[in-house]
């Protein structure tokens, strides 16, 4: 069969399919019209709102001239590859938000362990405590952290009548402690989210059945739940750490650690205005984040424990 | 293998009694059933003897050793769950291992033990797969292995058998039975399958709202059971009303030559096998009719008004409505002690 003649068998199939989907006879093909029907409108809106605006980025990286995007050029990306300040950027907001990610998936675990395990009295007050950051605004969330830990703020000052210390002394609110306590509250109810919902899935018969075989909690928790809630911690560190990566109302205001999101910001305001730059730096963080969804995803599979 | 006493075992959930001044002895090498209902507190016995619940009131002692507030890692108990509650992660060999691990044993010795007892329990090959690659009755083995790696104090098996099918359900009670009764292991067995108890258990303690009702060995509780919950929940038994006075009980509509500790009103319950079909002065009319292959289950009224379960041999000539004659042996009757 010639490459024409089978492009032409091809197109006859879609189109069969197509129209057997619009209007459907049998089953599968009502079901294939229902799958269409509730998928196009997300189809058409990541369209608009990501595939056609990525493609823009990519187009004005490679842009020689960044206003009017015109002509050619690699000189965005020569100097992302070259510069030592970029590197360092990329350096700092990876062991920050991956720390971030670990003391946040970690009190997610001990939360989701709590919460799903023991009947608590206000259970329902802990759990709006624990998730109602998830729809604070990271300015908020920087307020929040000025309010508690900035020269006025309740802790410090606190600790300053406690110790005898001055207050502008222990101000940590703009210091990187204070940054980072801001990453934690934002990200925690994210990886809570996802770990309750792998908790309530644990086999509890087979933890009592461990513990009886005399297994103490924590080692029932080390070989027996924790293999279960693996895909669950996967899944609640990909979640938590794209939304780090993606922080920036907290850091805009703290500005006390140089991250990727506040890099983009500078490229592009007044002043220092390079949108091929800034381009190229949100291609990078999109392929990355791509690349580590699927290499996390890859970590969820089980894996045998032996004897 | 240790002995299991429960001295006025009460278990309570705010207002909700589960288990109220339940007093059981397990012997050591006995295998306990413990049947009863829904809800009647025969799981909540188990979790307690576990470990699992502490009790609110009463004692759990293994071989005289107070071990009440003792948590259950440190109990020394097997479990067996009706859902298998296998370690999915890990291979057969590993599960059934694990005790052994946790006692700190070496990995060598652990795996011997680990493959004796599969090959004990018939599942030698299985024991590089996956749980979740078994079917049910494999799975059970499994479990049953696991519990037993531990050498426990007292086996403890939770339903099971439930969800298991019909002709394997037979076939893995007769091969445990036999086992459990060849290794002289102390069990508690719960259940809510009374055949299932009486195939299995050397005696049986039947429960109902959280206290035992009867404890006993399966003859005993068939054939006297101490009042009408246990003679209706064992086995299907007809009540029938009757006056007792000087060696027999008038029941209306015949007299059977039963003694009973007092004269005056009394209760007997009859199984199906106390009535004779085909000939005898009662006239039963035929109400409903269920063939069943090696017999055929009939519902009849007695002259009184009485329903009446009767067994009939496979045969698929009664009719709704007949009239047969019965009579009832008075050597198969058993007169209530109390309700």
């Amino acid at each position: 069969m010639s490459v024409r003649s089978s492009a032409t068998a091809s197109v006859r199939r879609v189109a069969t399919l197509a129209a057997a989907t619009a209007r459907p006879t049998t089953e599968r093909d009502r079901e294939r019209r229902r799958i269409a029907i509730m998928c196009l409108p997300f189809f058409a809106l990541a369209t608009v709102a990501g595939f056609v605006p990525l493609a823009m980025l990519v187009r004005i990286s490679l842009a020689e001239e960044t206003v009017w995007i015109e002509g050619w050029s690699l000189e965005a990306w020569r100097t992302l590859a070259t510069t030592a300040e970029y590197r360092w950027v990329a350096w700092n907001t990876l062991w920050f938000v991956g720390l971030a990610t670990l003391v946040s998936v970690a009190l997610g675990v001990a939360v989701s362990h709590v919460l799903e395990k023991y009947e608590l009295p206000f259970e329902r007050a802990v759990v709006a405590a624990v998730s109602f950051p998830i729809a604070l605004p990271g300015i908020i969330v920087a307020y929040l952290i000025i309010v508690l830990l900035g020269r006025q703020g309740l802790v410090t000052n606190a600790i300053a009548v406690a110790t005898g210390q001055s207050a502008l002394d222990l101000a940590s609110a703009t210091a990187i402690t204070g940054l980072f306590l801001g990453y934690v509250y934002s990200l925690l109810p994210r990886a809570t989210m996802v770990l309750r919902g792998t908790y309530a899935e644990v086999n509890v018969q087979a933890e009592e059945a461990a513990r009886a075989l005399g297994a103490s909690r924590w080692q029932t928790f080390y070989h027996v739940t924790f293999p279960e809630i693996r895909p669950g911690i996967v899944a609640a560190a990909i979640l938590t750490f794209r939304s780090g990566l993606a922080i920036f109302g907290t850091v805009l205001i703290l500005q006390s650690h140089r991250v990727l999101t506040l890099q983009i910001h500078d490229e592009i305001s007044v002043g220092s205005y390079d949108p091929d730059i800034a381009a190229a730096i949100g291609l990078v963080y999109v392929a990355f984040i791509v690349a580590v969804t699927f290499v996390g995803l890859r970590f969820i599979e089980n894996e045998a424990v032996e004897i | 293998m240790s002995e299991v006493v429960l001295e006025s075992l009460t278990k309570a959930y705010g207002d909700e009694v589960a288990v109220d001044g339940v007093e059981l002895t397990i012997h050591d090498g006995e295998i306990l059933g413990v049947v009863g209902p829904s809800g009647c507190g025969k799981t909540t016995t188990l979790r307690t003897i576990a470990g699992f619940e502490t009790p609110t009131q009463g004692r759990v002692l293994f071989d005289g050793v107070d071990v009440t507030h003792v948590p259950p890692e440190e109990r020394h108990v097997g479990l067996v769950f009706q859902s298998y509650a296998l370690f999915d992660t890990m291979s057969v060999r590993a599960n059934v291992a694990f005790g052994l691990k946790m006692q700190g044993v070496s990995t060598a010795e652990r795996r011997k033990r680990a493959d004796e007892l599969l090959a004990l329990l018939d599942i030698a090959d299985l024991a590089d797969r996956r749980p979740t690659t078994l079917s049910g009755g494999q799975q059970q083995r499994v479990g049953l292995a696991r519990a037993l790696a531990i050498e426990p104090h007292v086996l403890l098996l939770d339903e099971p058998m439930t969800g298991l099918d019909a002709k394997l359900k037979t076939r893995l009670r007769d091969e445990i039975g036999n086992l459990l009764a060849d290794l002289g292991v102390t069990a508690l067995y719960v259940t809510h399958d009374q055949e299932e108890a009486m195939a299995m258990c050397d005696r049986i303690a039947v429960l109902d709202d959280g206290t035992v009702e009867q404890v006993g060995t399966p003859a005993e509780i068939y054939r006297r059971p101490a009042n009408a919950f246990v003679a209706n929940f064992v086995g299907s038994s007809t009540l029938l009303e009757g006056v007792a006075e000087n060696g027999h009980v008038d029941l209306g509509f015949t007299e059977l030559p039963v003694a009973a500790e007092t004269d005056g009103s009394i209760r007997v319950a009859a199984r199906p096998a106390a009535f004779e079909l085909g000939e005898g002065q009662i006239e039963a009319d035929v109400t409903n009719v269920t063939y069943l292959g090696d017999r055929t289950q009939l519902t009849a009224t007695l002259p009184d008004d009485t329903t009446v379960t009767l067994h009939a041999d496979g045969s698929d000539s009664y009719r709704v409505g007949d009239s047969i004659p019965l009579s009832i042996d008075a050597d198969r009757v058993h007169v209530l002690e109390s309700d």
